[in-house]
């Protein structure tokens, strides 16, 4: 205070001297800037405290400027990457040689983050993988979960439907959309037939992959987690159509002052794309259908959104399958799907101290089917909430309190046969996430959940935590207990099978630089509890099949493995690659395993390698996918070793060019893909009937797609 | 005492007068230097002299306004090494506080304020353009259309949206021929401008005719065209 003072003074009365004394006597200072090594400081801007007088340090460190200041004065060195350095001199004529040592500043370190487990993919920095990445990765056919079939952790699919995460079945990954379950995430689809996600890729503004250790914020899945944001306001108004080989789709978007509306409309017709693929499965009723959807957000204030979601989705279509019984036969299986869901969303934060979301959905799903000439009708539906709290105390501390509620119904009705089972569960949750020093976080948690089903509650811990061990390196442990229930065909038949329960463990290291990103991960996952049906010794592997005899919760099993994932967007100009590989060791008794096996649905080896190049001069982008899985274990009811057998690898190559141009103020862009170039016949099993021995095939192997989108942003006149 | 205080106070108000015209010279003549120096090496003395003024006239919102508007110009000179880029960052993290205390200062956020937030996202994106282009393109879009609301008739909203647009490549809609109508729009906005008080920003119409003239290059020598403005994207040597 008293030097602030008497500055201010000085200040005063040497301003009065320049005006009365006009003319005052230049003198020049020089020296030279160095840092406490000895090295010099370029461009540090050296000058006098409290005047304008000063100079910039040259690539050798030396300074020189000129003054009309008098007296004892400061000298003030100040340079981006140094603390700022000053010392007293006393001017009474040119004074050379000074020199003034600069301490390097701390290193500029980002906050350590947890990223043990998992993937983020956002429009913000420092994620993996972007929604664009998605939309161009080839093979991932503009499927959300496609795409995140070419990370570390995931199986290959290419006859079953859903995300097979570290030795999980597919009903171990809950798809989670604004933080409610989507229970329906996939289209219904024909055994045996992998379905897609029915979600577009720009719906959502991040994508938080997570195989394994996930938050407290969810449960009732054993394996896994995929977090879906949906989009908030549109940035602008818009209108979105084309027109591809599986049908025509419009979409657009209006933004008003602090609202938006948006809708969308598609009618799919599969007959060009099965028209140009060699189908190993008739495809005696294409498939078609349609969707409609609209979207409202209300911005009541910069740091609040209300967004409402309804979509409509209907589509039918008839497969021939091969009888898994009789390999003389087929069975058809005609299908119509109808699907139904909405949801409501506020959330809002108060002075980047207190946060709040309230969230609420319902759904309803019905699948009509012809099984040969049987009817089968399953309907199931979910309502649910989830009401949230956040506390933040400054940026290195913030707790989350919340609870969520879930009402579902499975109905299966097989001819006469009707069967089904009502739900309710309960969860209340608190995670913290807390940041003691720089270089640690800690984000320790805890979940309590109740099934009304089964009568049982049960409370998973979780922890995690991340240690930087450098400028670019950061190691992370995560940690935790996950329940869930039993398939719900179980619970439709009126078997109460209790929670099943996993332990994961996972260690990762991850090292990001310049645009590179090598990720290493090992992880041991404890399974017990899970469901088993009592058979005395025969294994029955229809896919069609209803269990029998008694159910209880006697299985276990284990998976370890390690996981490799390199990205490079640096090193080929216009290009980027990645390289995931994951190797997995896992053996469970389930469901009617008759022996501890290695599920029919895991291959010990997954090698991904997605490259992407663009060639600007063509506003051209290719890029290519090949994918490499070992081969899967079958159950050959000849051989005395359950599961012993392994079927050929996996091979597949898919490629995609995207062809951008501008027609006047509307974008286009024109893509062609071809999924299996090579057309390899992958097989992924076999089954036996009759003593033959029959390979359980993909629908299709090698198929085109073709389509254009044109988009028009900038349609308002005025703009200019 | 009382008698020291009235003197303290005459002389005060005697030298805030005589200071803010005196600021005004200085920050004139040293804008119009950096604005006009090309090289590294000067241009960064010259942006460490605004930095002085600003420290000097700190009470003063103009000083702080171009300190920062020097900030964002420099990020766009340095490399593109993971030490640049983070360095980068923290000359633009001094640029925000040095904005922010320009608005507290002024006491409003003004139209010219909010194209230098444009400029500021603009900079943000050109140091990792592939990561960041959706977040600070959206953040560059929102205050130029906020910098409209407040005054139309800003030339440099629109030499921004031009430059913005020319540095985008064709195939998104960018490129010379795109982002001409921008440019030639600024123009007379430019020309209609008063120059003199730095209080009312007036700097970017030698940049529009620079770009003007570079648009038409490259629209009467076709060929050379895209690969020219896709190049200079990937590079991020934007001249803002």
């Amino acid at each position: 205070m008293i030097r602030s003072v008497s500055l201010r003074l000085f200040l005063l009365s040497s301003l009065f001297l320049v005006s009365i004394v006009s003319v005052n006597a230049q003198t020049t200072i020089s020296g030279r800037v160095i840092n406490t090594a000895g090295e010099p400081v370029a461009g540090a801007n050296v000058y006098l405290l409290n005047t304008i007088d000063g100079g910039t340090s040259d690539s050798s460190g030396a300074f020189k400027f000129e003054t009309e200041e008098t007296g004892v004065q400061t000298i003030v060195a100040e340079e981006i990457d140094h603390r700022d350095a000053g010392m007293p001199i006393t001017i009474n004529g040119d004074i050379t040689d000074i020199e003034i040592k600069m301490n390097r500043g701390p290193i500029r370190m980002k906050n350590v983050t947890v990223t043990a487990g998992s993937f983020e993919a956002s429009g913000s920095e420092a994620t993996i993988l972007n929604p664009l990445d998605i939309v161009t990765t080839a093979g991932a056919q503009a499927d959300v979960v496609r795409a995140i079939q070419t990370l570390p952790g995931t199986q290959q699919q290419g006859n079953q439907t859903g995300l097979f995460v570290r030795g999980g079945d597919a009903s171990e990954t809950a798809v989670i959309i604004d933080g409610l379950v989507a229970q329906n995430a996939f289209l219904s689809t024909a055994p045996g037939v992998a379905a897609r996600s029915r979600f577009g890729p720009f719906q959502f503004k991040g994508v938080s992959f997570s195989s394994g250790g996930y938050s407290a914020r969810y449960g009732q899945a054993l394996s896994s987690v995929l977090d879906l944001n949906s989009q908030d306001q549109p940035d602008e108004s818009t209108i979105n159509m084309g027109v591809n080989m599986a049908g025509v789709y419009a979409s657009g978007s209006k933004l008003f002052n602090k609202t938006s509306i948006e809708g969308s409309a598609s009618y799919n017709n599969l007959s060009p794309f099965y028209g140009l693929a060699n189908t190993n499965f008739d495809f005696y009723d294409i498939p078609e259908g349609g969707s409609a959807s609209t979207k409202f957000t209300y911005k009541p204030n910069e740091n609040g959104i209300f967004k409402a979601f309804v979509n409509y989705q209907q589509f039918s279509n008839g497969t021939r399958l091969p009888n898994p019984e009789d390999n003389t036969q087929t069975l058809d299986f005609g299908l119509k799907n109808r699907n139904v869901y909405g949801a409501l969303s506020y959330k809002q934060t108060w002075k980047a101290k207190w946060g709040m979301y309230v969230a609420g959905m319902y759904s309803y799903n019905q699948d009509d089917i012809t099984f040969n000439t049987t009817p089968v009708v399953n309907k199931d539906d979910r309502a649910q909430m989830r009401l949230e709290g956040k506390y933040y105390a400054g940026s290195k501390f913030n707790v989350l309190l919340g609870t969520e509620i879930q009402q579902f119904s499975y109905e299966r009705a097989f001819g006469a046969f009707n069967t089904n089972f009502k739900e309710t569960q309960l969860a209340g949750y608190v995670e913290a996430e807390y940041i003691p020093i720089n270089w640690l976080a800690l984000k320790p948690g805890v979940r309590y959940e109740y099934s009304q089903v089964i009568g049982q509650s049960a409370i998973a811990p979780r922890f995690a935590a991340a240690i930087r061990s450098g400028l670019h390196g950061q190691f992370s442990v995560a940690s935790g207990m996950f329940y869930q229930l039993a398939d719900p065909l179980y619970y439709t038949l009126g078997y109460r099978p209790e929670f099943q329960q996993s332990i994961h463990y996972i260690a990762n290291y991850q090292y990001v630089n310049n645009d590179r990103t090598l990720r290493l991960e090992t992880y041991y996952k404890d399974y017990q509890q899970l469901v088993r049906e009592k058979l005395n010794g025969t294994f029955d592997p229809n896919s069609f099949r209803v269990p029998v005899g008694t159910v209880d919760n006697s299985g276990y099993g284990y998976a370890q493995g390690f996981e490799v994932f390199w990205r490079d967007k640096k090193s080929i100009k216009w290009g980027d690659y990645w390289v995931s590989y994951s190797y997995i060791d896992t053996r469970r008794l389930y469901k009617n395993y008759i022996d501890e096996a290695q599920p029919d649905f895991i291959a010990t080896h997954n090698l991904n390698i997605v490259g992407k190049y663009y060639v600007s001069k063509w506003h051209t982008q290719f890029n290519a996918t090949y994918s490499y899985a070992s081969g899967r274990p079958y159950y050959d009811p000849a051989n005395a070793d359950f599961m012993g057998d392994r079927a050929p690898d996996f091979h597949n190559l898919s490629m995609t060019v995207n062809y951008l141009k501008s027609f006047g103020k509307w974008f286009s862009v024109i893509y062609a893909g071809v999924d299996n170039v090579t057309n390899n016949k992958n097989i992924f099993g076999y089954r036996f009937a009759n003593g033959v021995r029959t390979p359980i095939v993909p629908a299709i192997y090698r198929s085109v797609f073709v389509g254009v989108n044109f988009s028009l942003t900038a349609f308002d006149v005025d703009e200019l | 005492m009382k008698q020291g205080i009235l003197l303290m106070a005459v002389a005060l108000l005697g030298f805030g007068t005589t200071s803010a015209q005196e600021m005004n010279a200085v920050l004139m003549k040293t804008f119009a230097a950096f604005d006009s120096t090309r090289e590294l090496e000067p241009k960064l003395a010259k942006a460490n002299k605004l930095e002085l003024i600003a420290k000097k006239w700190k009470d003063e919102w103009a000083p702080h306004y171009y300190n920062a508007y020097a900030k964002a110009q420099m990020s766009f000179m340095m490399g593109q090494t993971a030490d640049d880029m983070s360095k980068r960052d923290a000359v633009l993290d001094e640029a925000d506080a040095e904005l922010q205390e320009a608005v507290s200062l002024l006491g409003e956020e003004t139209s010219e304020i909010y194209v230098l937030k444009a400029m500021l996202a603009q900079a943000r994106m050109a140091v990792d353009g592939r990561n960041r282009w959706m977040e600070y393109g959206k953040k560059f879009e929102e205050n130029l259309k906020l910098a409209k609301e407040k005054d139309e008739n800003n030339p440099r909203i629109y030499y921004m949206k031009g430059t913005g647009t020319f540095f985008t490549p064709k195939a998104f809609g960018g490129g010379a021929k795109n982002a001409l109508p921008y440019f030639e729009k600024a123009k007379p906005m430019f020309e209609a401008e008063k120059k003199g008080d730095m209080n009312d920003p007036f700097w970017g119409s030698e940049a529009n005719e620079y770009f003007i003239s570079m648009a038409n290059k490259q629209l009467n020598g076709e060929d050379e065209e895209t690969e020219t403005a896709d190049e200079e994207i990937e590079e991020s040597s934007d001249e803002g």
